[in-house]
């Protein structure tokens, strides 16, 4: 091994410079779990005060999915237009366990969890694949999904009719249910992006070949969050099941799930911790404004305002502001 | 017969085609430990081919590539990465939307150090190539001349014993030219061996201990640096005879 003392940097005389960059990861990271706070105790607070539980369950699973996405989406540039796969699995796995099987909700979501890695694991292979090829495949295999599903047994998935699971599970709860998924998802969010794990992503998201050549093993860290963007994805989909107690093929493959998932991170700002939080809260915000004003003009309102969005701030209102206002990098995850 | 007791990169006979086109052919060269190998060629010679095949970005068609005795082919990138051949390239691929101070990072992360210690290694990393002031600006931010201080940087910390500089000194303005050469001569000193692709001819012959010529992707001669200035296939090379 060639002696570097001469010239490779040691840590002797520089350890201690780092203070700047500790205190600046504290206030980030006090940012962000005052954030967490306040979103718990806000959406906590709805069912006792009689709020609009859609709306906020709404936000919820907006904000989970979204973070989830921006996992895979955001960390390592993969965008998988299929995500709804990993929604539609959850939803299915948790109804059959509670239908059929007896299994009480709150096990047979996480069961819908470890299927969604499981599915995960078998798309792997398509990690090879990369830009819109990776997107266009992600996508057929939703599909090809969804409608094996919908081939199967009616006794097990219930056709065409759907699932009904409303009878053996409680709304509230599904509610809470959804509030600790998004917890989960924030605080995953925020130990991934300080992780080494989450600095090889970002480095593949940058350039791929340019993050081998230094050292990082760039499929391996691919499949890590590819697998925890799935387990979320599915999780959500189990939730969303026990909160509205009835889906079948078509709302739990709705292409829809993943197009509000990718817009709301892109709003927000691929890749930050905070954007898909962001852009979920302003989007859900705007959708309801524009649907009690204009309730004919709402899609094409909304519409309008994501468009905007993307071409005035393609890096999403996080990602726009910091680069605009550098130093904001100290204060957003 | 090797010009080098002691070598560290053996390349032997490597081939790399592209469907009809034969990109490097019969490739064999030699890097000696501690040392400086220039590898010069007109544009479409073959250098950067030659080079993403030891780095292993490229998979040789025929041929061997032999570090330190370890057999390179086969192996993906970060496993040469691992085994201690860094890389620069010849347009920098700096991470662009990470901090300076993260881009020092990526190539440690496998090291056991604690992540407050591998702070302070890429702070002093910064340090080194007088970017420190800039730590928290991300790395779209730098000019192309800091882009290639950075990779410069990046590469070191790796530690690694073999560092392949593809045109360190392309769009790099003067002063920052004399601070990279430096910065090799410097990395030299400590032992790291460096194969050196440039089309400054200046550069190669001020710094090379031992320089390769290459054409449509042959090695057509080899020498000290005043073997390869006045030799006859060197110039006809350069300027078409």
């Amino acid at each position: 091994m060639a002696d570097l003392s001469q010239t490779a940097p040691t840590a002797t005389g520089a350890l201690g410079r780092g203070s700047d960059i500790k205190r600046q990861r504290r206030i980030r990271r006090a940012i962000w779990y005052a954030l967490i706070l306040a979103i718990v105790i806000w959406c906590a607070m709805v069912p006792v005060r009689d709020g609009n539980l859609s709306i906020y369950f709404a936000f919820m699973l907006g904000a989970t999915m979204a973070t989830g996405l921006n996992f895979v989406a955001g960390f390592t540039g993969y965008m998988p237009f299929g995500y709804v796969a990993f929604y539609g699995l959850g939803s299915y796995v948790t109804g059959i366990a509670v239908k059929l099987l007896g299994i009480p909700v709150y096990l047979a979501v996480p069961m819908g969890g470890c299927a969604g890695i499981l599915l995960a694991l078998a798309f792997a292979p398509t990690l090879r694949l990369s830009g819109i090829y990776f997107a266009i495949v992600s996508l057929s295999l939703a599909i090809i999904l969804q409608r094996s599903i919908a081939l199967m047994p009616e006794e097990i998935t219930g056709g065409s009719l759907g699932m009904n699971i409303g009878v053996l599970t409680d709304r509230i709860q599904g509610y809470y249910a959804m509030l600790v998924v998004l917890v989960m998802a924030l605080l995953t969010a925020s130990w991934l992006a300080e992780s080494r794990l989450g600095r090889s992503l970002k480095a593949i998201r940058e350039d791929a070949e340019a993050a081998d050549a230094m050292g990082v093993n760039v499929v391996r860290s691919r499949l890590y969050a590819w697998l925890v963007s799935a387990f979320f994805a599915s999780l959500v989909g189990g939730v969303q099941a026990w909160f509205t107690g009835a889906f079948d093929t078509f709302t739990a493959f709705d292409v829809l799930v993943t197009a509000k998932a990718i817009i709301y991170a892109m709003a927000g700002g691929l890749g930050t911790v905070i954007g898909p939080v962001v852009g979920t809260v302003v989007l859900v915000w705007a959708d309801e404004l524009v649907w009690r004003a204009f309730p004919e003009l709402n899609s094409f309102l909304l519409g309008l305002v994501i468009a905007l969005l993307i071409l005035f701030a393609p890096r999403g209102i996080i990602g726009t502001l910091i680069r605009r206002y550098p130093r904001l990098r100290n204060y957003f995850m | 017969m090797s010009w080098t007791s002691d070598p560290i990169l053996v390349v032997d006979g490597l081939v790399k085609r592209f469907g009809g086109n034969v990109a490097v052919n019969q490739a064999t060269l030699e890097v000696g430990r501690g040392t400086i190998v220039g590898l010069i060629g007109i544009n479409g010679a073959g250098k950067s081919t030659l080079m993403n095949c030891i780095a292993g970005m490229y998979r040789a068609d025929e041929g061997r590539v032999e570090f330190d005795g370890q057999n390179l082919i086969g192996l993906t990138p970060h496993e040469i990465a691992a085994a201690g051949i860094g890389r620069t390239f010849q347009v920098p691929r700096t991470f662009e939307r990470l901090t300076l101070i993260d881009n020092l990072m990526i190539p440690m992360l496998n090291r056991p150090e604690s992540e407050d210690e591998l702070i302070a290694l890429a702070e002093a990393g910064l340090a080194e190539v007088n970017l420190h002031d800039l730590k928290m600006n991300n790395g779209e931010e730098l000019s192309g001349g800091q882009q290639k201080l950075l990779e410069l940087a990046r590469v070191m910390m790796l530690e690694p014993k073999l560092i392949l500089l593809d045109e360190p000194f392309a769009g790099v303005n003067p002063t920052l030219c004399t601070l990279i050469t430096d910065k090799i001569l410097q990395m030299k000193e400590a032992g790291i061996s460096f194969l050196l692709v440039s089309h400054d001819l200046t550069s190669i012959y001020r710094l090379s201990d031992h320089i390769y010529v290459l054409n449509q992707g042959e090695v057509i001669c080899e020498g000290g640096v005043d073997d390869i200035r006045d030799d006859p296939k060197v110039v006809e090379a350069y300027l078409g005879g």
